[in-house]
């Protein structure tokens, strides 16, 4: 028997628990043309802005020890431009769009939402309250609870399709911040975003990211991820999407173990595009192999000391 | 858009050429033709502490054997990697990827700036116009060194028949200077000729080569070199900033661009 990959989240269902990460696919036309996206359960686009952003000057990335530190700076096209010119080419890619969205107000939130309120293709929307390469905004909503619960009620209010918050590891105590998203009226929570980090050229004494500081993704920030996962996953009652260095089958394993319902991943696929195709695949022969009928037999099910 | 594929493939030959350059041979690849002159690839030597991968652009492809050639120079911890890999040895690639040189008109002269590292795109398009019936008299490939050990390849480039003036800082071999400098009495020389520059290799180099394009108006391109932790334009990471404003993906809208149509 061919185990079920399929779940369900906030009755949304998707072919299986593979996603990508916001910022890592960019709007899916590039990956599509290495793999084909029907692949994934869901496609997670590049933060989106009210208006269109360019980032910050180069360089913007820096590779660290089984990581990278990025600091893009929300570069994107944005709302309008998106709705125009990049979701009508992910309407018949057979996989669901969950968009990822970014603000310096909570107005701003409130308004790209609206817009993408009337989009059929969008079937979800993760709010970014968590960048933290950019000065206002991003992370500041994410690592206060009343900000965090005030700028959701407000996207609520006009955007009625399921709403994820994506979470930030850099804060005292995430469960806090989650327990506000979910009051706040958040369906999906997904975590981690980037952890704050930074790195220098001995040379020239200079960051090697203009921003100065930037997220560090990759495997190195898996362990961080997984425990903060785990923290959530008993705290809250709403479905998790984990996020954090997963490169292959096992890290999925793990993190649905430790509660999620489904995974995002996203520096692995600078490392091998085609990841998702292998990670769905070795999915379900660890499934099989451990005589598991659904993928969903393993949320949550980590045997504690 | 071409279609990239991602695989893991052989190194079929692997040679050391001179100074601290090496070329690879590697193979077999589908669809080889699909590689153009300024494609790049992106590489991933599988088992190794470097996590990402590596860009090299094309230095040439042979059909026969479905194989494609990099020529890199060991500069840091990938390149030490790929310095040690022997044939039968397996490396993941993404290609190809990129956009490709026009070719120029067959009534124009074209003036070949290549420096350093910079030059195995520029063999490329020069091989691919000999085979496209190119008169190689039309082709002045201009090659910029520190030394004479950074000027590569030379025989293969005279068997192309092309115009060879190899240039090296300390004179070491061919004319003394800066690149950039001959070329600009050979502009002037024939200015009334129609010309087009193609230029690949270090950013002073690039910068006065397009220069040289702006101030003289002749058409041509570029080829730039980024660090680029995804190679198919979905990071962000390596852009650069464009004339008319905001910023384009070095390895999606380039690597190879117009002259006088990035800042740099």
């Amino acid at each position: 028997m061919t185990p079920d990959l399929k779940v369900t989240i906030a009755g949304v269902e998707f072919a299986n628990p593979i996603m990508t990460a916001s910022g890592c696919c960019g709007y899916g036309e590039e990956l599509h043309r290495v793999f084909p996206l029907k692949t994934l359960g869901a496609l997670v686009t590049k933060s989106i802005t009210l208006h269109p952003r360019s980032g910050h000057p180069v360089p913007r990335t820096a590779e660290t020890a089984s990581g990278m530190l990025n600091a893009i700076g929300l570069a994107n096209v944005g709302v309008d431009a998106f709705i125009k010119d990049k979701l009508p080419f992910l309407e018949d890619k057979q996989t669901r769009v969950i968009v990822n969205v970014a603000g310096s107000k909570i107005q701003e939130y409130v308004d790209v939402c609206a817009r993408l309120e009337d989009c059929p293709p969008v079937d979800m929307v993760e709010l970014n309250i968590s960048c933290p390469n950019v000065d206002e905004g991003g992370m500041e909503f994410g690592s206060n609870a009343a900000l965090t619960e005030k700028t959701i009620a407000s996207v609520k209010k006009v955007f009625t399709k399921p709403l994820i918050a994506k979470l930030s590891p850099n804060v005292t105590d995430i469960v806090e911040i989650a327990r506000a998203a979910e009051q706040g009226g958040a369906e999906v929570l997904s975590l981690i975003n980037s952890v704050v980090g930074a790195a220098i050229d001995i040379n020239t004494w200079q960051p090697k990211l203009t921003n100065n500081k930037g997220g560090l993704t990759g495997p190195a920030i898996k362990p961080i991820a997984l425990a903060k996962v785990d923290a959530v996953y008993n705290a809250c009652t709403v479905p998790i999407i984990g996020i954090g260095g997963i490169t292959c089958a096992a890290d999925v394993v793990e993190f649905m173990l430790c509660g999620a319902t489904a995974v995002q991943v996203g520096t692995a696929l600078f490392i091998e595009p085609d990841v998702p195709v292998k990670i769905v695949k070795d999915l379900k022969t660890y499934l099989k192999q451990k005589g598991l009928a659904s993928v969903a037999n393993l949320r949550g099910k980590v045997r504690k000391y | 858009m071409t279609k990239s594929t991602c695989r893991d493939t052989f190194v079929i030959h692997k040679k050391k050429l001179q100074n601290d350059y090496y070329s690879l041979v590697l193979g077999p690849l589908r669809k080889i033709n699909h590689c153009q002159p300024g494609h790049f690839i992106h590489l991933q030597v599988p088992h190794t502490d470097v996590m990402f991968r590596r860009a090299f652009s094309i230095a040439s492809i042979f059909p026969e054997q479905n194989a494609l050639e990099i020529i890199f120079k060991v500069v840091g911890r990938m390149t030490r990697q790929m310095s040690t890999l022997k044939t039968g040895d397996t490396v993941n690639i993404l290609y190809p990827l990129g956009k490709s040189f026009t070719l120029p008109r067959k009534s124009e002269t074209s003036i070949m700036v290549a420096g350093g590292v910079g030059f195995p795109p520029l063999m490329f398009l020069t091989e691919h116009m000999m085979k496209r019936g190119y008169d190689p008299k039309t082709i002045h490939f201009f090659y910029g060194g520190r030394t004479s050990a950074d000027i590569l390849c030379r025989s293969r480039l005279k068997r192309t028949g092309v115009l060879f003036h190899p240039v090296t800082e300390d004179g070491s071999f061919g004319r003394q200077g800066l690149v950039t400098e001959p070329i600009e009495e050979f502009i002037k020389f024939r200015k009334k000729d129609k010309l087009r520059l193609y230029a690949c290799g270090p950013e002073g180099m690039l910068k006065a080569a397009n220069n040289l394009g702006l101030q003289y108006h002749i058409p041509g391109q570029l080829s730039l070199e980024a660090p680029m932790p995804c190679g198919i334009g979905v990071c962000l990471g390596c852009v650069v900033p464009l004339t008319a404003g905001g910023y384009a993906r070095v390895c999606a809208e380039g690597p190879v661009f117009e002259v006088g149509e990035v800042v740099l």
